[in-house]
């Protein structure tokens, strides 16, 4: 568990718009599959997931239907949706500019000034 | 809510997916099943806040919450019955109240008419009010001279009512008709249903056997027969063609009409002499082009009226008589006269609403005074101002709707009510039901008086009072001097709203004692009177005409309790107006004096002694004079006074119509009578009135007028009964009694009057409510003051008469402003008033004792409370 880090504000929701872009996923899917893609390193707050999905699913950025589970169950399925992608493509835009400005910010070096 | 329970069940499903998952992953890393499932469970968190967080995520926790409130409000009414029952019942009365006075305002005030455009028609009629005639209607050849000549009017139109009797012989029926002229309907806006309306070449009396049939008519006399165009129907036993059908909705103004014909005229009707020769039976109609307005309207036919009196004989003459033509807005012009008092009505029942309100919010107010510690606690421990708003709002709107729904139980009693009051007769009036659109202004209303109500109850409860309450509280002090003074100054309003009330009530009733005691000039008591109309196909001349009335008249005194019977174009308080010119032989007009239209009268039989007149001088006419070639006539004593100043009218001669005619045309007065009131008992203008013998008649309308021994109702079967024996196509319409004629004529005073009455009543109860609330409830609160007070030696009687002092301050101020507000509603009602001054002393008198009586009873109980309270019961209370 050492390695894991917490998440910053606001990410979990690109975090999961992330998940599900890659395959439609189930809730507990989705929590797996960011613990996956993450190289282990996020560790989600189980409790916190559902809100996060159902937010998500209100402002029509992903959808649900329910359908079989690879172990033969009910389980709800999410997808991304048209807004969803759009939303995932300007955040990650945006995480990125925001990551390389405070990456250049921190490697500064006194010589740079 | 099917859709709510499946959400839930999906979302439990979902959650127990996940926390069974994991936990088989768990197993699967070594975990013994037991310990997974535990761990699985800790781990995921509180299952009951990840489902409330996700039902905020979807928006559903605020269905949630209000359903909480509407509970909760409606345990905490279910609690405080006596509250709940008076607030229902105060809102329920009010908002009904309101309601169904609504109904009849938005009928036939507020709903435009049922054509298109139907704010673009206009009315229009010649006035000569120099000559005491108000309204004269339009003359056929004021039609033909206006027609396309107005550039303001897009289309111009007249009408007639009339009477036709219909039906084979035996079976025949008297129908309200209309005769108009081609461009009627394309004015109104309105096309047939079926057929084709009247064309130009349908306007003489060689080719107007045409009709129109409204579906009414044509659904229950004609069974809805597709094919009855082309038939031929029988009018006034001619045949007449039915050339189309109108459509279902089609209604013109209040009329009753259930056939239309084309208005035919001669091509002598249409001569300049004819133009001032309207008589108020052909009325004109006309649609403004677009762009155009009322004032443009108004202008040009002034111009045109200018340009035409050049060549007029009359012009001067009618110019004395201050000849005008009026353009106003048709429907405006058809409810200008019941308009004054429905608007009086709505603002009665307007304050009997306000009174209601101020009464609820005080019952609120002391309703959240006694909740004052629960709610700062609650707020206290955190419950948000938003969270306490909406309580306060949920529980007053759950109050104000459900008074609502009782209210528009209380509306539908209440249009009947007012039907019953005569709201029938009104114009527009069938329009008055409770329809959709009342519903919605209901809910509408009872939502806006929850809000209304809800917000000084919010700004009472949510006041930064946490500190101050929790400890006046522990004080047992007096709680908030805002919150008293509020409470005081809506008693102060409310007293001088129900003085308002009571005095405009007050008011009504006095003019309609003044108008009953207006004496009509005759005798009205052991009269029936009907009206016949003769066809003139049957009878074409003055000789037929005379010989069915002598046969009646005969047959009517043969009758047992008959004292005596008579026939006359008119009586007295018909509805029907009758004047005409006349000529004095050899008087010169007065220099500026304009000539005047007289109420005439042509009687027949022992009309006279059958009314009750009065004789002031010389002789009634009688039967004899109808069959005698002698031109005689009896005029009234405002006649004799007007003309014959000097007093000595008898003898003189007088000529029909504004002109002298020869000798032998002239009428001899052979008899002054007593004045009556000709249109009602509070018309008080002297008019003047002539009465010729029947034999002089043209006009084919007649009213028959019999005094009996018994009451005059008995003898209605008997009239028709007669009349259908000497002619079986005849019916006598509108058989009344002459006292009934006259109730009928108070109608519109007697009705508004009851009807303040009423408000006022209901406005007094619902002031001692709130007089009696604010006071309990201040003898409440003060109960350890005054315990501590008498424990100290403070008199029962003391402790009594400072509750009823403060009882008379608030009644004394409530008082004042009641006064100056019965000046101004006085004032306004001006127009409704009869021999009534706006401010009448013993009206006031009377309102401030009986609102004295009632304050002060209503404060009796409390203070008796106030001074029988125990020192030491309310000390030891706390």
């Amino acid at each position: 568990m050492g390695k894991t880090v917490d998440l910053l504000p606001g990410t979990l929701d690109m975090l999961i718009l992330k998940a599900v872009s890659l395959k439609p996923l189930h809730g507990y899917g989705v929590l797996l599959r960011i613990r996956q893609i993450s190289g282990e390193a996020l560790e989600i707050p189980q409790g916190s997931l559902y809100p996060a999905l159902y937010r998500l699913e209100h402002h029509d950025l992903i959808t649900a239907e329910w359908a079989q589970s690879e172990n033969n169950r009910r389980a709800k399925y999410y997808t991304l949706t048209a807004a969803g992608r759009r939303r995932l493509r300007e955040e990650t835009a945006g995480w990125n500019r925001l990551a390389c400005a405070i990456a250049a910010a921190l490697n500064t070096t006194p010589e740079e000034l | 809510m099917r859709r709510r329970r499946d959400f839930e069940y999906n979302m439990a499903q979902e959650l127990r997916f996940h926390i069974e998952r994991y936990a088989e992953d768990l197993v699967r890393s070594g975990v013994s099943p037991e310990e997974a499932s535990r761990r699985a469970r800790i781990e995921f968190g509180g299952v009951n806040t990840v489902k409330g967080e996700c039902r905020e995520a979807r928006g559903l926790q605020f269905l949630d919450e209000l359903s909480r409130e509407l509970r909760y409000a409606a345990r905490l009414l279910r609690k405080t019955p006596g509250f709940t029952v008076t607030a229902l019942l105060t809102t329920a009365v009010c908002l009904g109240a309101n309601l169904a006075v609504f109904a009849v305002i938005d009928s036939i005030l507020l709903r435009p008419l049922p054509f298109p455009r139907a704010n673009r028609l206009v009315t229009l009629f010649n006035t000569y009010p120099k000559a005491g005639v108000e309204r004269d209607g339009s003359s056929i050849t004021n039609y033909y001279e206006r027609r396309g000549q107005i550039p303001a009017f897009g289309s111009l139109s007249i009408y007639r009512y009339g009477t036709a009797t219909l039906g084979e012989p035996g079976f025949t029926e008297r129908e309200q008709i209309t005769r108009v002229s081609p461009e009627f309907f394309s004015t109104l806006g309105v096309g047939p249903a079926m057929g084709r309306t009247f064309t130009e070449a349908e306007t003489t009396y060689e080719t107007n056997s045409v009709a129109l049939l409204t579906d009414a008519c044509w659904r229950q006399q004609y069974s809805a027969d597709p094919h009855v165009i082309g038939k031929q129907i029988r009018v006034d036993g001619l045949p007449v063609t039915v050339i189309g059908v109108l459509p279902p909705a089609f209604r013109f103004l209040s009329s009753e009409a259930r056939i239309y014909f084309p208005l035919a005229s001669h091509p002598q009707d249409r001569i300049p002499l004819q133009r001032h020769s309207g008589g108020n039976v052909t009325q004109m109609i006309a649609r403004l082009r677009p762009g155009a307005t009322l004032a443009q309207a108004q202008s040009q036919i002034d111009a045109q009226n200018a340009v035409l009196e050049v060549d007029d004989p009359e012009a001067r003459m009618m110019a004395d008589a201050g000849f005008r033509t009026m353009v106003v807005p048709l429907h405006a012009d058809h409810v200008a006269a019941v308009r004054p008092t429905l608007l009086l009505l709505q603002a009665g029942v307007l304050a009997l609403l306000l009174i209601g309100a101020v009464n609820l919010v005080n019952l609120l107010l002391i309703r959240a005074g006694s909740r004052v510690k629960e709610l700062a606690v609650r707020q206290a421990l955190g419950a948000s101002r938003g969270h306490v708003i909406s309580e306060t709002l949920v529980e007053t709107m759950l109050l104000t709707l459900a008074g609502g729904l009782l209210g528009v139980v209380v509306a539908a009693g209440g249009i009947r009510l007012l039907s019953i009051l005569g709201t029938d007769s009104l114009p527009l009036a069938s329009g008055i039901t409770f329809n959709a659109r009342m519903a919605m202004v209901a809910i509408a209303a009872s939502a806006a008086l929850g809000i209304v109500l809800a917000a000084p109850i919010a700004w009472f409860n949510i006041r930064g009072h946490l500190a101050n309450a929790l400890q006046s509280i522990a004080r047992g002090g007096t709680g908030s001097h805002a919150a008293q003074r509020l409470r005081h100054s809506f008693i102060v309003a409310q007293i001088a709203l129900a003085f308002i009330l009571l005095s405009g009530a007050g008011l009504l009733g006095l003019s309609l004692k003044r108008a009953m005691a207006v004496s009509p000039g005759f005798r009205p008591d052991h009269i029936l009177t009907g009206q016949i109309s003769l066809p003139f196909k049957n009878y074409p001349d003055e000789a037929a005409r005379l010989a069915f009335t002598e046969k009646l008249i005969r047959r009517i005194d043969a009758q047992p309790g008959v004292v005596a019977a008579g026939v006359a174009s008119n009586v007295p308080l018909s509805g029907k107006s009758g004047k005409s010119a006349v000529k004095v032989k050899g008087r010169l007009a007065r220099p500026g004096e304009s000539p005047r239209a007289l109420y005439s009268y042509w009687v027949g039989g022992d009309y006279f002694t059958a009314l009750g007149f009065t004789l002031r001088e010389g002789r009634f006419l009688t039967a004899a004079d109808s069959r005698s070639a002698e031109r005689v006539c009896a005029v009234d004593e405002d006649f004799a006074r007007y003309y014959f100043p000097d007093g000595n009218a008898l003898g003189k001669h007088l000529f029909l119509g504004s002109n002298e005619g020869s000798d032998a045309e002239a009428f001899a007065i052979v008899g002054v009578v007593g004045n009556v009131k000709q249109a009602g008992l509070t018309d008080d203008t002297a008019q003047g009135a002539v009465y010729y013998p029947y034999a002089f008649r043209t006009d084919n309308d007649v009213f028959v007028a019999v005094r009996t021994a018994f009451p005059p109702q008995s003898l209605e079967s008997a009239l028709q009964r007669i009349v259908r024996q000497i002619d079986p196509d005849l019916p006598v319409n509108d058989i009344q009694s002459m006292e009934a004629r006259i109730s009928d004529s108070l109608t519109t005073r007697r009705s508004p009057a009851l009807l303040a009455g009423l408000f006022s009543a209901i406005a007094l109860l619902l002031t001692a409510i709130g007089t009696y609330g604010v006071l309990s409830y201040a003898v409440a609160q003060r109960r350890r003051e005054i315990g501590l007070r008498m424990a100290l030696g403070a008199q029962p009687a003391q402790i009594r008469s400072q509750f009823l002092s403060l009882a008379f301050r608030l009644l004394a101020c409530g008082m004042l402003l009641g006064f100056a507000g019965a000046w101004a509603a006085g004032r306004a009602m001006g127009t409704v008033l009869y021999h009534v001054p706006a401010l009448d002393l013993s009206i006031l008198a009377g309102a401030a004792g009986v609102m004295c009586f009632v304050s002060l009873a209503a404060c009796l109980v409390p203070s008796q409370r106030a001074a029988r309270i125990s020192p030491m019961e309310s000390l030891a209370e706390e």
